[in-house]
């Protein structure tokens, strides 16, 4: 079982933390990090060893898959352990990622270390109409930090185009409260649909939430209500028309009946009888 | 006013056919059904409109709510708010019944339906156009909820035209419409949500509900064969409309319905029921999530529970028809009254998955038992005569019981933070309920058998001379022209 303890202290005007981990025989262990500043984070990894307890090991740290320059060393045995300990120094977006200490050729934990990310993703596309306004919306959760401004991206292509208000104030305007933040479009068409990125801004870097937006014209939903009211309109028809023919047949049968005011509900009618007078 | 125990059957000819009906309790006075109801035939095709027009009625607003996190997002309201949509609906569609009853009563079912549904229609499709909160409140909750009470009303009361003996399965059958149109309007509102956006979907949703007109189409008016003793009998209604038009308005909201007792007891176990029922259902979810069940096997029971309640209403309905349960059939109400609260009672003690499957099931159940005896109780009571105008007022005084019981629910979890209290305060109330009847039936039948001697007496009394009027109206009145026994269908 793999656990893990907290150290934090500070100098300066740069936090030193450290992040430790245990692993025992036979298993790889994630931990997850969620970083908000720039920091110097010292990763320390504890590893108890296999069957053939050697007093050496090679250890060394990846980043991302690959090898991180010099940081391979010769890991002894203290008191039943293997011990690997790094300072990084997370500064930027491009030192976030996937650290991970490697014990000879099996034991390896891994340090994700990022931003906090936005959880509730929508992942059923808004649907709008050209002409109309949509309100595209991004929340952080409560139990996040919570980021120091939101912006808002347009997908063109593969890349993303950032969307400022000022540029056009009659289409788009962005509603940012602590925790939320709305984009809406005004005067839709068909070229606004796409994915639209909100990006929650940290210290750190910016975590992205992307939400897919759908713009069709108000013919779509017409061509299926104008199917109904067709159908509608037939079966109406048709069963007004098949009462009428009914009754008609119903008429000259049972019109000589009417005047002897029977309660007794239909006999057999039989077509010559005649009306008394 | 209510002394059943004089209720001969005016269709007395066919009376020694129908040994079913022989009853302990005695029918429901004033049935002019001078015609045997079809009990079959083109019957069975009004079942089909009352059960697409019922499922309408019933379904629609537990289905929008569908579209409430949309409607939320786009026009900025809070979940509460938008919420009182389906509130206002279910409101208007309860509160609307002496409208909806003065309709049938003048009108007949046919055309009260079509315009149910064309309100139903127009509603929706105004309201996709609808950029504030209000705007939809007014258009779905109040245009369309008056659509809704009409459709209700309408669809029953032709029911108990064309059907007597086999009235209990056509109810039953009538009634299993909500469950269906749930199990299959909530899917469907979830995928036009996603390829049309909620406005698309509430154009499309009110053209699906136009089909209520068809509904309309097949309820066929019944033809009275005219008969001469009726122009006899009814000289007010006939020879001067403007008394008709006054009857009709005191019909309105007929307050002479609280001197009956059958009714009364009715009324308040109906109320009682109504208060604890929907409660469970709503919080039903939330309770299993609670309990530590995964949030998309939470949503899973009431689907469980909806499937059950399609198949048991007209399983009801078959049984309610048969000749030992159909003469008891108001104590069979109350009994399965109390199975529900039963049923509620004895939820807070489940805690594993597989127990609340089993709730849920013995939940549709009940809940279907209930619902498919609840208005073939109230045509038992009142008979096709009163019927519309007694389902009016019951459906209305019904609205306070449907907005108050699921927030006062609510309010309870709040205060104490558990739902066993929910459970118990719903459970123990639709037992007082169905005990209520129960005992007040039981109560009520024999008081009337202690009353029948005195009445048969008088009874036979009034037939004999009854007799002797029709002896001479018959040989005055045989050769009634068309237009004088038009005047009596008033």
């Amino acid at each position: 079982m793999a656990e893990c303890c907290f150290i934090h202290f500070s100098r300066g005007d740069v936090s030193h933390r450290v992040r430790a981990s245990t692993l025992h025989a036979g298993e790889s262990h994630t931990e997850n990090v969620e970083l908000l500043n720039p920091v110097n984070l010292a990763l320390q990894c504890t590893w108890t060893g296999n069957q053939n307890k050697l007093p050496n090991i090679t250890g060394f740290w990846r980043k991302d898959g690959d090898e991180v320059e010099n940081s391979r060393v010769t890991v002894q045995l203290e008191g039943d352990e293997y011990e690997l300990k790094r300072v990084f120094s997370i500064v930027s977006e491009e030192s976030l990622g996937s650290y991970s200490c490697v014990f000879g050729s099996e034991a390896k934990i891994e340090f994700v270390l990022a931003a906090p990310q936005i959880g509730e993703v929508r992942d059923k596309p808004i649907v709008s109409y050209v002409g109309d306004s949509v309100v595209i919306a991004c929340k952080m959760e409560e139990t996040k930090p919570k980021p120091g401004s939101w912006n808002w991206y347009k997908a063109n292509g593969t890349d993303k185009e950032q969307i400022f208000v000022v540029a056009e104030p009659l289409r788009y305007e962005i509603k940012n409260e602590e925790r939320k933040t709305k984009l809406v479009v005004h005067n839709l068409t068909e070229a606004d649909g796409g994915l639209y990125y909100c990006g929650a801004v940290y210290a750190i870097s910016t975590t992205m939430g992307h939400v897919e937006l759908k713009v069709i014209s108000f013919q779509e939903p017409l061509k299926p209500f104008i199917a109904i009211v067709i159908e509608v309109i037939v079966l109406v028809a048709a069963i007004l028309l098949y009462e009428k023919s009914q009754s008609k047949k119903n008429y000259t049968e049972g019109s000589n009946r009417e005047t002897q005011g029977e309660n007794n509900g239909p006999e057999g009618s039989s077509s010559t009888r005649q009306r008394k007078i | 006013m209510s002394n059943k125990a004089d209720g001969s059957n005016s269709w007395s000819p066919t009376e020694e056919r129908d040994v079913s009906l022989k009853r302990i309790m005695p029918p429901a006075p004033e049935n002019e059904l001078d015609y045997k109801p079809l009990d079959g035939g083109w019957g069975w095709m009004v079942v089909v409109g009352a059960h697409i027009s019922i499922g309408f009625a019933y379904s629609t607003p537990k289905v929008l709510s569908v579209f409430f996190i949309d409607i939320q997002e786009q026009l900025g309201a809070s979940y509460s708010e938008v919420a009182w949509i389906s509130s206002i609906m279910l409101a208007v569609m309860y509160a609307g019944g002496p409208v909806s009853s003065l309709l049938v009563n003048r009108f007949g079912s046919r055309p009260t339906v079509i315009l149910g549904g064309l309100l139903c229609g127009v509603s929706m499709v105004t309201a996709s156009f609808g950029n504030s909160i209000v705007y939809l409140y007014f258009f779905i909750g109040v245009i369309g909820g008056c659509g809704l009470s009409l459709n209700l009303n309408a669809s029953l009361t032709i029911i108990s035209k064309y059907f007597l003996n086999k009235r209990p399965i056509a109810n039953g059958l009538a009634m299993a419409g909500s469950p269906v149109f749930l199990c299959v309007l909530a899917p469907a509102n979830q995928y036009l949500l996603h390829m049309f956006g909620w406005r698309g979907s509430l154009v499309i949703l009110g053209g699906l509900m136009l089909n209520c007109c068809v509904a309309g189409a097949l309820m066929r008016p019944v033809v009275l064969p005219r008969k001469p003793e009726k122009v006899e009998e009814r000289p007010n209604l006939c020879t001067k409309p403007q008394q008709s038009c006054r009857n009709n308005a005191k019909k309105f909201l007929d307050l002479t319905f609280f001197k009956d007792r059958g009714f009364v007891i009715y009324l308040i176990g109906n109320v009682f029921f109504i208060f604890g029922a929907y409660a469970p259902i709503v919080f039903l979810s939330a309770y299993a999530i609670r309990q530590g069940v995964e949030e998309y096997s939470a949503a899973y029971l009431l689907s469980i529970m909806g499937f059950v309640d399609m198949f048991v209403r007209p399983g009801t309905g078959l049984i309610a028809s048969s000749k030992w349960i159909r003469p008891r059939i108001q104590y069979f109400f109350g009994f399965a009254m109390v199975f529900n609260g039963m049923c509620h009672l004895l939820c807070p003690l489940v805690k594993c998955y597989a127990y609340l499957v089993a709730y849920a099931i013995f939940l549709g159940v009940s809940f279907g038992m209930v619902f498919a005896l609840i208005f073939e109780c109230l045509m038992d009571l009142m008979g096709n005569e009163r019927f519309p105008s007694a389902v009016g007022l019951v459906t209305i005084i019904e609205c306070f019981p449907i907005l108050l019981g699921p927030p006062t629910a609510g309010y309870l979890v709040d205060i104490y933070k558990d739902y066993k209290y929910l459970f118990f305060m719903c459970g123990g109330v639709v037992v007082t309920g169905g005990l209520f009847l129960l005992v007040m039936n039981i109560y009520y039948y024999h008081m009337l058998e202690k009353e029948k001697p005195a009445a048969v007496r008088e009874q036979n009394q009034t037939k004999t001379i009854e007799n002797q009027d029709l002896v001479s109206a018959s040989a005055s009145r045989k050769y009634q022209s068309p237009e004088r026994s038009m005047a009596g269908e008033c």
